[in-house]
């Protein structure tokens, strides 16, 4: 049944309903809707509107059994499947939102706007066949913008159909009368992205051809000159690929690649070690601020060669007083002989410096200067995994500290020292000591932090971070570390209560950093189409081909994994002793029982009291107050912690259940790290699902097949089959046991 | 260090070094923005050297420079800002901050035709401000009080950027193949930025400024060409704004 229509008093007011919404004036909004209402209570768009308004207010739930209210009364308004769209969307179900979208794109063929927001959805979604579809309809009804012609492109391009995505971008070049101007940003990007495309399709010689003419006058000057470099070698034109590798060293004389393409084009056999040595020395004297000119040959040299120029190089950075001179020379030492050369020459530049320089330093990064340099080297050295002699690096730490008592830096790798002697006590002391040293700079008191969580002083350990976190972020230093998405402390934060035995605040943390990454999945949604206006289309596509691989990403897997073997730890603890209270019934670090309920007791206070101040909150709350501090507070009204301590997450009856959301992750876009494997396996063991145990060992052992945890593995499934397999499943048992 | 432009990939990563280094934070969606906005801005120190222990090992950022155009510029003339800069304390002292800061300064002349390039900076800071000042030849606009979150006062610092304007076209006359009004350095050389208004990207982060600045970003971006009296439709792009 459609809805009744308006007269023209209401219908003029339903516009104002609509602008009130798009200038977020969501109370006059609602009032005019609900003057609408008032004589038309069944005006299904009316219904939607007002729908949409509460949806922005924060209502999710009123909004949609108000749209659903609408769309009974009128199956056929656009207007009414489009909001139900947006409701869904707004609530991140996205398939959803495309079928109700395709639903109001059928009655309103023609809409721009819902063809739109269709069309960012499907790309969202990656469903590419859809997006070549909405962009091509779009195109169609707007050809005269260079957007819709780009965006077709961009679809065609993220479908893997290149050849009729370089056509349509040619299409539009070649419909343009008058030559763009060559401060035309959007133009320069569309010309350089259809060189990408050539090259991708491995036509060198044209993308060379369409760089040099088209693509001349590139505004992005950096890109044209690599791309140029990297077709000329391609193509074996090594002379002129030489020169324009000269041009990117005279440009960036930090960027070790051009060095290596240059000598490889120049045919300088990689055994040559004074003719390679030779092109890096005219860059040094070209530039004498260069650090990679200078460097870089220490990789390559040998023997005295090495001896000279490593001598040279060291000297340069102690007189300098370069505290990082270590962190830029250790990787050297994968070769045994460079290993037993750097301290000898270190400790060369002792002796020649012997009662020379003082060791004076400055405050922040700067404080050893000659001597202060080359005891620091020193102790770095012995403290290094691969040269590490504890004795020797406290004495020459020591020494640097007698030199210049006050180094942060000194007293930063004395820390390390005793953490590497296990003493995680001193060490998180020392660090804090370092820390003190330089109260203004955040770089120490994030490792004094960091120490402090392996020593698991968890509520120190926020102090300290407390101290460079924003005072007025309500729910103080963490909702702020939360915020901010600050991964590497809500890890070791979680690790640490994990060690203390509260599983309740591990996993807390471990899923702040799952939902962190949903947001960042999510970051892209704006981007689909704020970057066609804005025309760099490359960085969109990296962009895209990123957010597909995300969650493949080190913060990603760290957590999922600890949360993966918690849960296992949880599954095979007996029932009862990580009940609701959210601590483990182990005793770790000495936390006795009594503590613990302590501990929980105030816990559950402080959350009652949390609800309770953001209950009062969303009593004062004043939808329409001015400014971006409304949409703020919004948000944290949408985002109240019913569970700031994990007491829920730890209280689950079904641990298992709950670790699958963090595995699938792990083994679909890590399915190389063997770790992910091995719990995968753990994991799918437990339930009984055999398969997909199995396909996990396969994978682990197809890894690392000598690999003692991958052999248990097999034994236990092996074991485990046998007998409770009954012969139903004869099947399964015969591919699992050919398959071991 | 390995120095080259950051790419969108680099991000989480940047974002890390930038929590290790600075009080003043951001959503990863922040950097997204600069990422997209302006690519050709932003640099990164990669420590290359590292061996990698998984397939999935990202490279190790050390140091990195997040810079952008100003959007609206109240004076009417282009120029750059640096949003944020900084160098892992293992890594400082390497003349890292001083290459990724030229690299930028090239970057925003070649690509967007930027006059001059302007940032903030901690009275206190001493190492950033010789930076600035000694090595790279910014110069003192003036103080702004309390400027940061902890009242801090800040240097509000200026580059004028004509000498690598200068470098540029003597270049390119040398080479003689390009004209002498090459690309954005020419004097009407501000690139299409007409037609994007900035668009909404939604709340992008917190800005050192103690009242957010990111979200004054977000609102001035709001108040664009958003069609009215188009239907619903035309509503969802704001809407974006506020829940993406
Ligand atoms: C400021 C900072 C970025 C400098 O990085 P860096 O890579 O060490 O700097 P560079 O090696 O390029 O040094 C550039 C110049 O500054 C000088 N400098 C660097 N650190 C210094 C210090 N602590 N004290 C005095 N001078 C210093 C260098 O000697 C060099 O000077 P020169 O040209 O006379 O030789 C780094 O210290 C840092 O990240 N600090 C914390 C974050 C921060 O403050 N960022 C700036 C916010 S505006």
């Amino acid at each position: 049944m459609p809805q009744q229509q308006l007269n023209t008093r209401e219908a003029n007011l339903f516009r104002t309903v609509v602008r009130h919404y798009e200038d977020k004036q969501y109370k006059r909004a609602l009032k005019a809707a609900e003057q609408i209402l008032k004589k038309n209570p069944k005006h299904a768009d009316t219904l939607s509107m007002k729908a949409l308004v509460l949806n922005a207010q924060g209502k999710p739930e009123e909004a949609f059994s108000l749209a659903k209210d609408a769309l009974t009364i009128d199956m056929k308004s656009p207007i009414c499947w489009h909001v139900y769209g947006i409701l869904y969307r707004t609530n991140k179900n996205f398939d959803e939102a495309i079928k109700a979208y395709k639903f109001a794109l059928r009655l309103e063929p023609d809409s721009h706007q819902i063809q739109r927001d269709l069309a960012v959805l499907q790309i969202q979604m990656r469903d590419y066949q859809g997006y070549v579809q909405s962009r091509f309809v779009m195109l169609k009804a707007r050809p005269h913008m260079r957007q819709n012609w780009t965006a077709l492109a961009i679809a065609y391009h993220l479908e893997g159909n290149l050849p009729q995505a370089e056509n349509i971008l040619k299409t539009y070049e070649n419909s343009v009368t008058s030559a763009p101007a060559k401060t035309d940003l959007e133009n320069s990007e569309a010309v350089l992205y259809r060189n990408t495309i050539i090259a991708e399709m491995g036509q060198t010689e044209r993308a060379l051809e369409h760089l040099e003419t088209d693509a001349k006058h590139s505004l992005d000057r950096l890109a044209f000159m690599e791309l140029r470099a990297k077709y000329l070698t391609q193509l074996g034109r090594k002379e002129e690929a030489a020169k324009a590798y000269r041009a990117l060293l005279e440009r960036n004389s930090e960027h070790p690649a051009y060095y290596t393409a240059l000598t490889s084009v120049l045919g300088i056999p990689a055994d040559d070690e004074s003719a390679l040595k030779a092109i890096y020395d005219e860059y040094a004297e070209k530039f004498p601020r260069s650090d990679a000119a200078r460097r870089l040959p220490l990789d390559f040299l040998t023997g005295e060669n090495f001896r000279t120029a490593a001598k040279s190089y060291l000297n340069l950075m102690f007189d300098k007083g370069v505290p990082s001179t270590f962190a830029n020379l250790k990787h050297l030492y994968s070769d045994p002989q460079k290993k037993a050369t750097l301290p000898t020459l270190a400790e060369e530049y002792l002796a020649e410096h012997q009662g020379g320089q003082d060791g004076k330093g400055q405050a922040n990064g700067d404080s050893s200067k000659g001597k202060g340099a080359a005891l620091f080297f020193l102790a770095q050295h012995y403290n290094y995994y691969m040269s590490r002699d504890l004795a020797k690096a406290t004495e020459f730490v020591e020494r640097a500290i007698e030199l210049d008592p006050q180094s942060v830096d000194f007293h930063m790798t004395k820390a390390r020292i005793y953490k590497h002697q296990g003493d995680l006590a001193k060490a998180s002391a020392t660090m804090d000591y370092a820390r003190s040293l330089d109260t203004k700079d955040r770089y120490i008191n994030s490792k004094a932090a960091k120490y402090l969580l392996r020593n698991n002083e968890n509520e120190k350990a926020l102090a300290t971070m407390g101290l460079f976190t924003r005072a007025e972020t309500v729910g103080g230093p963490i909702a702020d570390l939360t915020d901010m998405q600050c991964m590497w402390f809500l890890t070791e934060d979680g690790e640490a209560w994990e060690r203390r035995g509260n599983y309740g605040m591990a996993l807390k943390r471990y899923h702040t950093i799952f939902n962190i990454f949903d947001i960042w999945q999510e970051d892209q949604f704006d981007f689909h189409t704020f970057s066609l206006r804005k025309g760099q289309i490359r960085a969109y596509i990296d962009m895209v081909r990123w957010i597909d691989r995300l969650r493949e990403h080190p913060f990603y897997f760290r957590a999922a994994l600890d949360a993966v073997k918690l849960y296992l730890t949880m599954h095979d603890t007996p029932a009862g002793t990580n009940g609701v209270n959210g601590t483990s019934g182990k005793n770790a670090n000495g936390e006795d029982a009594a503590e613990r309920k302590k501990a929980l007791k105030k816990a559950k206070k402080e959350a009652q009291k949390a609800e309770r101040e953001a209950a009062e909150k969303a009593a004062k709350q004043d939808p329409n107050k001015a400014g971006a501090q409304k949409g703020k507070e919004v948000e944290d009204l949408k985002k109240k912690d019913d569970d700031p301590n994990g007491l829920k997450l730890a209280a689950t009856t079904d641990p298992l259940g709950d670790s699958i959301k963090f595995l699938l992750p792990l083994l679909q876009f890590s399915p190389k790290n063997i770790e992910g494997q091995l719990v995968g396996f753990e994991v799918y063991f437990r339930r009984k699902k055999y398969l997909l145990a199995l396909r996990c060992l396969s994978a682990a052992r197809a890894l690392d097949p000598e690999n003692t945890r991958v052999q248990e593995q097999a034994k236990r499934l092996r074991e485990a089959v046998g007998p409770t397999l009954s012969s139903a499943n004869a099947k399964l048992k015969e591919v699992i046991e050919s398959a071991l | 260090m390995d120095i080259r432009p950051l790419r969108p990939d680099d991000i989480p990563l940047i974002q890390h070094a930038n929590l290790e280094n600075l009080p003043e934070n951001y959503f990863l969606k922040y950097y997204l923005y600069h990422a997209l906005s302006w690519p050709q801005l932003s640099y990164v120190a990669v420590d290359v050297s590292r061996p990698k222990r998984t397939p999935y090992d990202y490279p190790k950022i050390v140091g990195y420079v997040l810079a952008k155009m100003e959007e609206e510029p109240t004076d009417g003339v282009q120029h750059g800002h640096i949003t944020s800069l900084s160098v892992m304390r293992t890594h400082r002292r390497l003349g890292i901050a001083e290459k990724l800061m030229r690299q930028s300064q090239l970057a925003m002349v070649e690509t967007f035709g930027a006059h001059y390039v302007s940032l903030h900076v901690r009275v206190s800071n001493k190492a950033a401000i010789h930076l600035y000042r000694d090595t790279l030849g910014f110069k003192t606009e003036k103080t702004e009080a309390q400027y940061y979150a902890d009242q801090e006062d800040a240097f509000c610092m200026k580059l004028d950027l004509s000498p690598i304007r200068e470098q540029i076209r003597e270049a390119a006359a040398e080479s003689g193949t390009k004209s002498t009004k090459d690309g954005a350095t020419g004097e009407k050389g501000t690139p299409t930025e007409d037609k994007d208004e900035g668009e909404p990207v939604g709340d992008v982060g917190r800005d050192p400024k103690k009242d957010g600045a990111a979200g004054k970003e977000a609102d001035t971006k709001v108040k664009v060409k958003v069609g009215r009296a188009l239907g619903v439709g035309e509503l969802v792009e704001r809407d974006e704004s506020k829940h993406s």
